[in-house]
């Protein structure tokens, strides 16, 4: 297997070196998903696109993480972990949501089991579309967010820290 | 014994095998699979809020009695405690078994997992690192998509199966359309049967290589984790080059295959997996000389032949116990002709044996593809056939059942209909008939090892949840 991977090696040599702007801790919250997009996600940490080579790590703990990844449409039974999974992150924290269910495009499922899209519960920073989203999509969506990151400053993608709809004390209403 | 029970005991007694049991509101009724593969009902009337359970003569029909009583509102007597399944909210003792002694507490885990994982809920009753007990309480992902079907037409409510699960949506998607076409007098011609039959082989293929790739990450083995994820990446990109979508979504429609593949197209699809298949040998080979690797997965979370006939356990999982069916040997709508089952030397019902079943059946579904990848594919229409009738079923009612064999076993998808809607659709899908066995294979053994466990069945919550 080690012969494997010295292939992909071979086929990454064309490639420039990793442009790394720093680090995001992420945190994955399944809502409701299909398992698509947790298959896809789990592939993205795989040798193809190795995300945390380029400074983005999946962490146990909420309170490690800086953004917090949602999957699927939030199901009625699943509203209670996520918001306590948001109020368990420190401050600048962000919200993603990925593939279509977290942004409420073509839901599916009964109204009595189905709240909606995460945008319903927690304000959410970046969208990434598509059912799922391919491993690709998702890492160029999440280098966005790294890339979007001025030195020295939090995460301004979406909402920058200190804008208008900003609380003060840095607690955000989630509900 | 007379009546539903007498029956159902009759049936179990004969060759039958248990294969579901749904409530539909005034009437609950028990699909029992023969030998052949051919399913039959048994229904029995809800007197008074209530049928006789079947729990003791069938014990794989718990979860399925569990979830009638949750989401019908059916009592079944004779089955008790009553635990609530999709129902949440209960008193941690109402759902959980009791366990009592020194030194006994709890582990509670979840809904959030550590890593990238669905959600859902587990109770370890424990003494030390010891496993005493495991209560699973999973349905956190409850949709509501079989209730969400009904009313809707038949081809319109396949969205809602094939978005069930993206690990298992051909198998799914297959049991429904079987499910659908039977109730429509349709059957499939042979090159709607092959090229269904090779959609749910490759979703066989990148299951497995996923499977293997887990089960290395459930020791810390990271070389074969990445080994076998790698892999798992190619076979996605050969199912977005085939079909449009790396999960092989919207490739089954009731009725009919759009998919239209010419030569080159099936010849590049053949060495690709080809191609997977060397490197995955080679990956394999190197695992199976890793001693310290190998030695994580023998004896760890056994399940035998006796319990998983018990528990009704399906797929790779009952095979590495030493039960050898196979719902490929008997499936007339699909393309196995003279398929047998690949049965292991070492029959232990472990993680290594399940951990070996997943090669067995990756190189024999390396094989049938080959086959199958033999010509171009083309576009087909299920034509008009004999109307499907199964035994059991009401004089007047529409009803289908379709049985595949799908990555991680039997799933059966039950239609009832009526002028082309759906009046009541029952997905019991292979992660439904195997979470209790993971329960099962939990205890006795240590806590550390539990993500191991889990990975060697690797069931979906989506599946389960629905």
């Amino acid at each position: 297997m080690f012969t494997l991977l010295r292939d992909l090696r071979r086929l990454r040599r064309q490639l420039d070196l990793p442009h790394r702007t720093g680090s995001l801790a992420i945190r994955h919250c399944d809502v409701g998903s299909c398992n698509g997009c947790e298959h896809e996600l789990t592939l993205a940490s795989g040798p193809h696109y190795d995300l945390s080579r380029f400074g983005l790590g999946m962490v146990a703990s909420p309170r490690h993480a800086d953004v917090l990844l949602v999957t699927g449409a939030i199901t009625s039974r699943m509203s209670t972990a996520l918001r306590r999974a948001y109020e368990a992150m420190p401050e600048p924290r962000r919200v993603a949501a990925l593939g279509d269910c977290a942004l409420g495009i073509g839901l599916l499922g009964s109204p009595d089991d189905i709240l909606g899209p995460v945008e319903l519960v927690l304000p959410v920073d970046l969208q990434i579309p598509g059912c799922p989203p391919t491993p690709d999509a998702i890492a160029t969506a999440l280098f966005g967010l790294l890339a979007s990151r001025p030195a020295g400053q939090g995460v301004t993608v979406g909402r920058p820290l200190g804008s208008a709809d900003e609380q003060p004390t840095g607690e955000r209403r989630i509900d | 014994m007379s009546g539903y029970r007498g029956d159902v005991a009759d049936a179990l007694s004969g060759s039958a095998i248990f294969g579901a049991l749904y409530a539909t509101g005034p009437v609950v009724r028990t699909v029992l699979i023969g030998p052949d593969g051919s399913p039959g009902l048994i229904s029995a009337p809800v007197v008074e809020g209530s049928v006789p359970s079947i729990v003791d003569l069938a014990p794989a029909a718990g979860w399925d009695e569990r979830e009638a009583a949750d989401l019908y509102g059916v009592g079944f007597n004779g089955h008790s405690p009553m635990r609530p399944l999709v129902a949440h909210g209960a008193a941690l003792e109402d759902w959980t078994v009791r366990v009592s002694g020194h030194d006994a507490y709890q582990v509670a885990v979840g809904p959030i997992h550590a890593g990238v994982i669905e959600s859902g809920h587990f109770r370890f009753h424990v003494v030390g690192d010891r496993i005493l007990h495991l209560d699973a309480q999973l349905f956190y992902k409850h949709r509501g998509l079989q209730a969400a079907a009904e009313g809707r037409r038949l081809r319109e409510a396949m969205a809602l199966v094939a978005r069930t699960c993206a690990a298992c949506s051909v198998t799914n998607a297959i049991a429904y359309a079987d499910a659908c076409e039977q109730v429509l007098a349709l059957e499939p011609p042979s090159e709607l049967r092959r090229v269904r039959t090779i959609l749910v082989e490759l979703e066989r293929v990148w299951n497995h290589l996923n499977d293997v790739s887990a089960i290395c990450a459930g020791v810390g083995m990271a070389a074969g984790n990445a080994a076998f994820a790698a892999l798992t990446e190619r076979a996605r990109r050969l199912n977005d080059a085939l079909t449009g979508h790396r999960f092989l979504r919207g490739a089954v429609q009731v009725g009919a295959s759009d998919l239209d593949w010419d030569a080159s197209a099936v010849r590049r699809a053949a060495n690709e997996l080809d191609s997977v298949r060397t490197d995955a040998a080679r990956a394999w080979r190197e695992l199976a000389f890793n001693a310290s690797f190998q030695d994580r997965l023998a004896g760890v979370g056994v399940i035998d032949a006796g319990r998983a006939r018990a528990l009704g356990v399906v797929g790779p999982a009952a095979r590495a116990a030493g039960l050898d069916r196979d719902e490929r040997c008997h499936s007339g709508r699909l393309s196995y002709d003279g398929f047998a089952p690949a049965l292991p030397e070492r029959p232990d019902g472990d993680v290594r044996a399940r951990y070996e079943q997943r090669a067995l059946e990756l190189w024999q579904s390396f094989d049938l593809l080959g086959m199958l990848l033999d010509r171009p594919v083309t576009a087909s229409r299920a034509e008009p056939g004999p109307a499907v009738r199964i035994p059991g079923a009401g004089p007047g009612d529409e009803t289908g059942i379709g049985v595949v064999e799908g990555p991680r076993g039997r799933t059966v998808c039950i239609l009832e209909a009526r002028d082309g809607q759906v009046i009541r659709l029952q997905l019991r899908t292979a992660s439904f008939a195997n979470w209790p066995a993971v329960a099962a294979a939990a205890a006795g053994s240590l806590l550390p090892d539990f993500p191991l466990i889990n990975k060697s069945f690797e069931l979906c919550y989506a599946c389960v949840d629905r």
